[in-house]
């Protein structure tokens, strides 16, 4: 892509984020959005987004930087869309934990808001983002072992800067930090709260069709305690987008195989992060992986890859290294790596929900949380963990693995040994990053490159490409 | 050409000594350690000149047919052809003296490191204590300066010892309290030293057991010359350590010299 082209579509990608935050400030009044930006303070972060097409396009080319791009516009009016749900129909709004279908809330008229969502998003801007809220929650007496995610949240939370909402939805997935931190939000936001009882093994007809019961359990209370009301048929449409964006990501999944991989990394992690947690059943996240989908077939046909010079392909599990997360982008060109696919998007045992009846559509939804990655690898057996893993290396012809080891994640932390002898076993290269999700202060984004390094030079007999 | 009239050398600069080997034909020809001076640069030309003037035929540094430097100056030693990781260079310098070695424990001055090997003498996986001077090189040097001996003395002296009496504290500065209070204690102090090389190889052991542990195991580093340890190391491994044909302080820079050697003739 020559540089004129080049900038002609990185001018287009910002304009369209900025006037995508701008129309959201005036829908929501000038004067209320200034207010609103005191009120919210992590709001100006998200303002800066356009420092994504940056950290995540640098060096990329072609259709692959369009892909980049393309996905970041993406996730940044998924965002915009959010806050203005939030502002223009927060009479409705439910404030939900990421392991809670968010289909049934939409399907229900009501206004959904991970609250999780800030303290994936914001590092991922400025790494230092939730620095302070990590501090405010372990200040308030939460063990600074616990994950910083679940800090991160509650110290939004205790710095009263989510939104007022009518109701809070939990489960007791994914770990321990994550379900205690809704005790502490439950009693400081004084709401009536909701938690699905997610059966601890899942794996038997009894199990799922219990869940199906408790989200039929979800419903009535939620129509009991707030203003929505169940569409079923709204519910379907949302679960026939839903497949018909699964039909297109298997698709792009198959392409991903071929050596060299037509796309790679956030193309493929980010925009199934948001795709499938935040804006499931949408029509913008089907429109995304159509686009995704064109792009990488025709570097397909012409055989291009995405990395240049593609000399690994990675698995990277667990999810991605929230304030270095532009580790892939300094691979690619540092060593020539190619993220293929990642722990967070791996969740296609049963992918399509059967939208024939209510029951088999509540069945479906329940399938995706407890066949998702975060409750599956981390809730056991051990084989999900591992087995996933080498099922992955093989479908994807992959050459190593990544472990993003979150210092804050116990569940996993267990799992590693096994799977540090498991690779042993089969061949398979593997590299721990010790670092924590959230919180730079822990080890640097300079200390994990180090770590990788030290990995590539001496595992993988790897040269820096650019040095 | 042939290799008759080649030279290879292999230069590891590291936090307390800097070393030098230099091969010819595949054998060893030149080997020097002198301690580090603050300028890794001045460490590497004092030790490659020390080295070079072993051998005969070879004028000086212009004449290796190629240089690699390795250890944590790596990158400062300007007149390299290459550098390479000390983890490879460990792992090649022991696979030059044995390469039936599967395990190598590389006890440094500022950190310590496990390396299992495969059978082409590749890193097949390391893990490294590069967090905490407990454990390393300098931890031995800090004890041995209490007891006011050097290392070799206060290797000897934990080899005397009738008991072990353990050092419970996990951070070096703690550790040296706790040995001063067992002195003024009247401890007996042979018991002390081999409490101190039981701690070392306790956390050796342990870095040791996550790259999983396969005979035949080595320790190389300054510290594997310390008896005492090696002795702890091996009854906790419950197996006999492989001694190594050369010094195992030069493994670095042998094994940097014998990746010289084979970047230079292509192997």
């Amino acid at each position: 892509m020559n540089q004129l082209a080049r900038r002609a579509l990185y001018a287009k990608h910002v304009a369209t984020n900025l006037t995508a935050i701008a129309g959201m400030g005036l829908r929501n009044g000038p004067i209320k959005t200034l207010r609103d930006l005191n009120r919210y303070p992590w709001m100006k972060i998200l303002l800066q987004a356009n420092l994504l097409n940056e950290k995540f396009g640098k060096n990329r080319d072609d259709r692959y930087y369009e892909a980049t791009l393309t996905v970041i516009s993406y996730v940044v009016k998924g965002f915009v869309r959010i806050l203005e749900d939030m502002f223009l129909r927060g009479d409705r709004l439910i404030i939900h934990e990421d392991m809670v279908p968010p289909e049934i809330f939409r399907a229900m008229g009501l206004t959904p808001f991970m609250a999780e969502l800030l303290g994936i998003a914001l590092p991922m801007i400025d790494p230092h983002a939730v620095e302070q809220y990590i501090d405010r929650t372990e200040n308030y007496g939460v063990p600074p072992d616990v994950c910083s995610l679940p800090k991160s949240t509650m110290g939004f939370v205790l710095a009263g800067e989510l939104p007022p909402a009518l109701a809070l939805v939990s489960s007791n997935l994914p770990c321990d930090g994550g379900m205690s931190s809704y005790t502490l939000i439950e009693r400081t936001l004084n709401l009536p709260t909701f938690r699905l009882d997610i059966p601890h093994h899942f794996y038997n007809e009894r199990a799922r069709t219990f869940f199906v019961g408790e989200l039929r359990r979800l419903i009535k209370w939620l129509e009991e305690n707030t203003p929505g009301k169940m569409d079923w048929d709204k519910l379907a449409q949302i679960c026939e987008e839903r497949n018909r964006m699964v039909e297109y990501e298997l698709e792009l999944w198959d392409m991903l195989k071929n050596r060299p991989a037509p796309l790679a990394a956030e193309p493929v992690y980010l925009s199934h992060l948001w795709g499938a947690n935040v804006s499931p059943g949408e029509p913008e996240t089907t429109l995304l992986f159509k686009r995704l989908c064109d792009l990488a077939r025709k570097n397909l046909q012409e055989g291009t890859g995405a990395v240049p010079n593609e000399q690994h392909r990675a698995l990277l599990w667990n999810p991605p290294l929230l304030h270095a997360v532009d580790l892939f982008n300094w691979a690619e060109t540092a060593y020539g790596v190619s993220l293929i696919i990642d722990s967070m998007s791996y969740n296609r045992r049963e992918p399509f929900i059967d939208t024939s009846s209510e029951e088999s559509m509540l069945y479906g939804l329940g399938l995706n949380i407890m066949e998702g990655p975060m409750a599956r690898h981390t809730r056991g057996p051990s084989e999900n963990y591992l087995d996933d893993i080498f099922d992955m290396v093989k479908r994807f012809d992959l050459d190593m693995l990544w472990v993003a080891g979150h210092v804050g994640c116990k569940n996993t932390a267990a799992l590693n040994g096994v799977l540090r002898e498991k690779c042993r076993e089969h061949g398979l290269p593997m590299l721990i990053i010790n670092y924590d999700l959230s919180d730079p202060r822990i080890v640097s984004k300079e200390g994990i490159l180090e770590q990788v390094n030290h990995f590539m030079e001496n595992i993988m007999n790897a040269r820096r490409l650019d040095v | 050409m042939g290799t008759e009239n080649q030279f290879f050398g292999g230069c590891d600069v590291g936090s307390t000594t800097g070393k030098a080997v230099i091969l010819k034909d595949n054998a060893i020809v030149g080997t020097a350690i002198v301690p580090s001076e603050i300028d890794p640069e001045e460490t590497a030309n004092l030790v490659l000149e020390q080295a070079c003037r072993q051998v005969d035929g070879l004028s000086g540094l212009s004449g290796l047919t190629r240089l690699i430097g390795t250890g944590y100056g790596r990158n400062e030693v300007p007149f390299a052809h290459d550098n390479i990781s000390e983890i490879t260079c460990h792992a090649s310098g022991v696979y030059f003296c044995n390469p039936e070695v599967r395990t190598v424990l590389d006890i440094g001055g500022q950190d310590v490191k496990a390396i299992a090997l495969n059978d082409q003498g590749r890193v097949r996986e390391f893990v490294m204590n590069d967090k905490c001077a407990a454990g390393t090189g300098r931890f031995l040097e800090m004890m041995s300066r209490i007891f006011k001996m050097d290392l070799d003395r206060f290797s000897e002296l934990s080899l005397q010892a009738k008991s072990v009496i353990p050092i419970t504290s996990q951070c070096s500065v703690f550790a040296e309290t706790e040995v001063i209070s067992l002195l003024s204690k009247k401890k007996p102090a042979a018991d002390i030293a081999a409490g101190i090389q039981a701690s070392i190889a306790k956390r050796s052991f342990t870095l040791l057991k996550r790259v999983g542990i396969q005979p035949k195991v080595t320790v190389t580093g300054g510290c594997s010359k310390s008896r005492g340890l090696t002795s702890h190391l091996a009854r906790l491994l419950r197996l006999d350590l492989e001694p190594l044909s050369v010094d195992p302080q030069l493994m670095g820079a042998l094994g940097a010299a014998a990746e010289a050697r084979k970047q230079a003739l292509g192997g």
